[in-house]
């Protein structure tokens, strides 16, 4: 069994590298591009850092307010995705739904919100809502599925109606477990919504693009690098919070 | 005050866990249900309120019907019955008064509660429980910040504040140790006397019965095996109740 699982993993791999092309050796002769291309990045042209900024602070936008709003109308979704609160004719359909929406990357989304609304942080926001609420949906209902039985039992022998219950025996349960879940999604978004503007759904994304195929590289590496800082600046902040909580 | 006939409850996947129990319980009766765990106590106080759903029989409360009753039927039931249970179930990161005031979920405007208002009158209800159980003083503090036997007195609080005719005790006292068994025990005794509530209060330790009971109800594999005054518990009795081992 063991040998038979080996081997069909080597097999599998070998057919990969293959298939793939996957070449150290051309690797290797690469090599000198990738430091050529890293010579030329240096040193960062600062005269574009107010707009790298500039796209920087569209990005943190479009990444907040899209997580912002996916957090409160993925509540409703991740309730009725329960096992242990909704009915099966309500939590099965339901999964159906968010697993086949949750299949679909951010990126994706941006492609058919900027066809269908235009250019600009907007379907940018409208695609972070979209990913972001089926996958948090997701994330509530286990957690959900996870809360101690023993209070909602308490609540529903006082004759509490069904939002009464989740209000008092399940939700205090869940909400540090949903907030964190909410600040981890940020840190995901901000990075999707880095490369959002590749496909013109705004943000720091977009100035990046445009150097790269002005062959601007030292005004590409001055945004390259407001991104990283942003990205760590974010997740650090949003890891502290998160600490506390749980 | 309880009526209860020709009960029974199956469990999934095919537990008898009760089998044809017929019960009157007058108004003022301090009543313990004696068994080994696995008796079927537990599942007969949960089938009173309907937290397990009987298989068949009939189960009146303080003039009530609970089985047959509509959804809004039965919270109006249940609001009547206050349920201890052994763990205490209390919503750990909610304060103690805000738990204790859960127990009028059953009686107030649905709307205002789910956004945490309560009337004033409620309020005073709620600390008035919480005097009665000896805890006003820590009205304000975090639910999992007490002791255990503290926290079950915030439970029976919560049990009071629903202006209850009954109140099952589902084994209150196996999860404390024995000084505060005793300490649980006299306070279910207090409110038995002070306002003529009827209890029934489940119990595995024949000792701790026969000092606080009225009445004694013997169950074994799901079946009332003895019914009568504490007096009348022979060594037969006990060995009918407990089997040959004990």
């Amino acid at each position: 069994m063991r040998r038979a699982a080996l081997f069909v993993t080597l097999a599998l791999f070998a057919w990969l590298v293959w298939d793939t092309g996957a070449d150290p050796v051309r690797l290797a002769r690469g090599v000198p591009w990738i430091l050529d291309f890293l010579r030329r990045m240096l040193p960062p042209d600062l005269h574009v850092l107010p707009s790298a900024l500039k796209g920087a602070l569209v990005t943190v936008e479009i990444a907040l307010l899209g997580t912002m709003v996916a957090a409160a109308v993925a509540l409703p979704l991740g309730v009725v995705s329960a096992r242990n609160v909704a009915p099966p004719a309500l939590f099965v359909p339901s999964r159906v739904v968010l697993n086949f929406f949750r299949s679909v990357d951010t990126l994706v989304y941006a492609l058919i919100f900027v066809a269908a609304v235009g250019l600009g942080p907007f379907p940018g926001v409208l695609a972070v809502v979209a990913y972001t609420t089926t996958s948090l949906a997701k994330l509530y209902s286990e957690a959900i599925e996870g809360i101690d039985p023993g209070p909602v039992d308490a609540i529903t022998a006082t004759g509490a109606g069904r939002l009464q219950i989740l209000r008092y025996g399940v939700l205090p349960q869940v909400l540090p477990l949903f907030l964190s879940y909410v600040l981890y999604r940020l840190e995901t978004n901000i990075r999707a919504a880095t490369v959002l503007g590749f496909v013109g759904a705004g943000g720091i994304g977009f100035y990046l693009q445009t150097y790269l195929r002005m062959i601007d590289y030292p005004a590409a590496s001055t945004t390259l690098l407001v991104t990283i800082i942003m990205v760590m600046v974010i997740d650090t902040l949003s890891s502290r919070l998160r600490a506390h909580l749980v | 005050m309880i009526e209860v006939a020709g009960l029974r409850v199956v469990l999934p996947p095919a537990v008898i866990a009760v089998d044809h129990v017929d019960l009157s319980i007058a108004p003022g009766e301090f009543v313990v249900i004696l068994g080994r765990s696995g008796s079927g106590k537990t599942t007969f106080l949960r089938a009173i309120n309907r937290l397990v759903e009987p298989t068949a029989g009939v189960v009146r409360v303080a003039g009530r019907a609970v089985t047959g009753a509509d959804a809004a039927a039965l919270r109006a039931a249940r609001r009547q019955i206050g349920m201890v249970f052994q763990q205490f179930n209390l919503v750990r990161r909610a304060s103690v008064l805000d738990n204790v005031l859960a127990g009028r979920l059953g009686y107030v405007p649905s709307l205002p509660s789910l956004f945490g208002r309560f009337p004033d009158a409620d309020r005073a209800l709620a600390l008035e429980c919480l005097a009665q159980v000896g805890l006003d003083h820590l009205a304000a503090r975090r639910a999992d910040t007490l002791s255990g036997g503290e926290q079950q007195r915030v439970a029976i609080a919560r049990a009071l504040a629903q202006s209850p005719a009954v109140i099952l005790a589902d084994e209150p006292t196996a999860s404390l140790d024995p000084a505060l068994t005793a300490d649980i025990m006299g306070v279910l005794r207090a409110i038995n006397a002070e306002r003529g509530l009827t209890l029934v209060v489940s119990q595995h330790q024949l000792e701790t019965a026969l000092a606080y009971a009225t009445r004694i109800v013997g169950f074994r594999a799901g079946r009332v095996t003895f019914d009568g005054p504490p007096a009348d518990v022979t060594p037969a009795v006990v060995t009918a109740i407990y089997g040959e081992s004990r």
